[in-house]
């Protein structure tokens, strides 16, 4: 059986910057991959390639065998399949809670507002927060509006979700709350990719650890052996910074 | 109320009405117009967007009074067409506040976070059903207080429409002048009808942007 999302020797560069060089990597149904990996080493702009919203300039991606970019791409199919959770939640700040989850199956999925709107607020009570449906964005906590986004990714049904550190804006006492949810989607078999400078979750969760630098893959492992043995010098001294305070 | 005033009161009413009708056929076209031009320039259309641009440019850079002057002169005989004064304010009114108004929405737009539009995508919405789901809804909202001291402007704009004949309330008013010369107690009735219709307009501005302003 072929990878559910495939990134094949893809490249990307910003004007003279090369923020992505060659970059192949493989995820299974079902997998949990985190990226890590010192700031600007590309980890955001690769995942954004994987559902098109930065567009690659050299390899293919695919998603069940469909391919991204490219003119033919169906960009709607594409992307609701795969949901994605950013590090500053986006929420629309100009509907409510429930309106936010909603909208993209009533319009993307062509659900009816009612059944929507049934579905929205199930996922709602699943992250926790059935009794801020009506809430505006601004008025919850960060931790909840990431909960919210979650519901948002998980709204469309996705095949996978990208989570771009997820928890990187929060304040520590958030973070553990949308972990929680997010360990929970894991266990519940939901595919995902993660970007996250939290160690501790990637080595609960993850089945397999990606180390990038400087646009490269470094290091691809199972997150064991990433964790206790790291094969490169640079994801050592990585780590080791990391874990020395 | 003065003796002056009120022996001409049916007449200044009129007048009132003209300019009412004036401003309200201008702020909707040059709104219209403006939304039109903020989101072909939004989207960088090719084309129309530079002739947009264009269009801005020379608005902004010709008084109202020749502007008017050319819609009442100008196009007509151009175009070949008989103007009346009044339909020829409101299209120079339309042309004048729509570039305005065309540049504050456009930066309302553009004011409307990446991140928030990428969130839309990501979802699958297509790039149309960004704009009219998530940006416009957004950006409008944020330019309601600059949009409503545009329509504020826009009122007392009307004013020079006498100098092209159209007998609104200052036109009206000058004309009740020359009849019974009075100027203080005239002007200072016209002054505060500006006046009062005019906070009137900020205040409705300030309470719709108190009801729909998206904090974030």
């Amino acid at each position: 059986m072929s990878a559910m999302i495939e990134v094949v020797d893809v490249s990307k560069s910003f004007g003279p910057n090369k923020v992505l060089r060659n970059c192949t990597l493989s995820v299974n149904k079902g997998d949990v991959v985190v990226i890590c990996g010192p700031s600007g080493s590309g980890k955001s702009t690769l995942i954004k390639c994987i559902n098109g919203l930065v567009p690659h300039d050299e390899g293919e991606i695919r998603i069940e065998e469909q391919l991204v970019g490219g003119r033919a791409s169906d960009w709607p199919k594409l992307r609701a399949k795969i949901g994605m959770v950013f590090q500053h939640f986006e929420l629309y700040p100009h509907m409510n809670v429930l309106a936010n989850v909603s909208l993209a199956q009533i319009h993307v999925l062509h659900r009816s507002r009612a059944e929507a709107d049934e579905r929205s607020r199930r996922l709602l009570e699943r992250v926790g927060l059935a009794a801020k449906a009506d809430a505006m964005p601004a008025n919850l906590s960060g931790g909840e509006q990431q909960r919210v986004a979650i519901a948002r990714a998980l709204a469309l049904d996705p095949a996978a979700i990208l989570f771009d550190e997820p928890t990187s804006s929060l304040d520590p006492e958030m973070i553990s709350e949308v972990l929680d949810v997010i360990v929970e989607l894991a266990g519940d078999g939901m595919t995902m990719i993660v970007v996250t400078h939290e160690m501790g979750f990637a080595r609960r969760v993850a089945d397999r650890v990606v180390f990038m630098d400087k646009g490269e893959i470094l290091e691809e492992a199972p997150s064991e052996r990433f964790f206790t043995a790291p094969a490169t010098p640079r994801a050592q001294e990585f780590l080791s910074k990391l874990l020395s305070h | 109320m003065p003796e002056v005033i009120l022996r001409n009161l049916p007449f200044l009413l009129d007048c009132l009405r003209v300019t009412v009708a004036l401003a309200l056929i201008s702020a909707a076209g040059g709104t219209a117009l403006g939304l039109v031009v903020a989101i072909v320039r939004y989207l960088r259309v090719p084309v129309l967007g530079v002739v947009f641009r264009v269009y801005i440019e020379l608005v902004r850079g010709t008084p109202l009074l020749v502007v008017l002057f050319i819609c009442y002169f100008a196009v007509p005989s151009l175009l070949g067409y008989r103007a009346t004064a009044f339909g020829a304010a409101c299209l120079g009114f339309v042309l004048f506040i729509g570039a305005y108004i065309a540049e504050d929405i456009r930066a309302g737009l553009a004011s409307v976070p990446q991140g928030i539009i990428d969130a839309g995508l990501a979802t699958g919405l297509g790039p149309n059903q960004v704009l009219r789901l998530i940006v416009l809804p957004q950006g409008l909202r944020r330019v309601i207080p600059v949009l409503f001291s545009q329509y504020v402007r826009l009122f007392k704009f009307t004013s020079v429409a006498s100098v092209i004949g159209v007998r609104e309330m200052t036109g009206g008013a000058m004309l009740i002048n020359a009849r019974e010369f009075a100027p203080i107690t005239i002007l200072i009735a016209i002054a505060a009808t500006y006046l009062v219709i005019c906070s009137t307009i900020s205040l409705g501005g300030r309470l719709l942007y108190k009801r729909l302003a998206v904090k974030s």
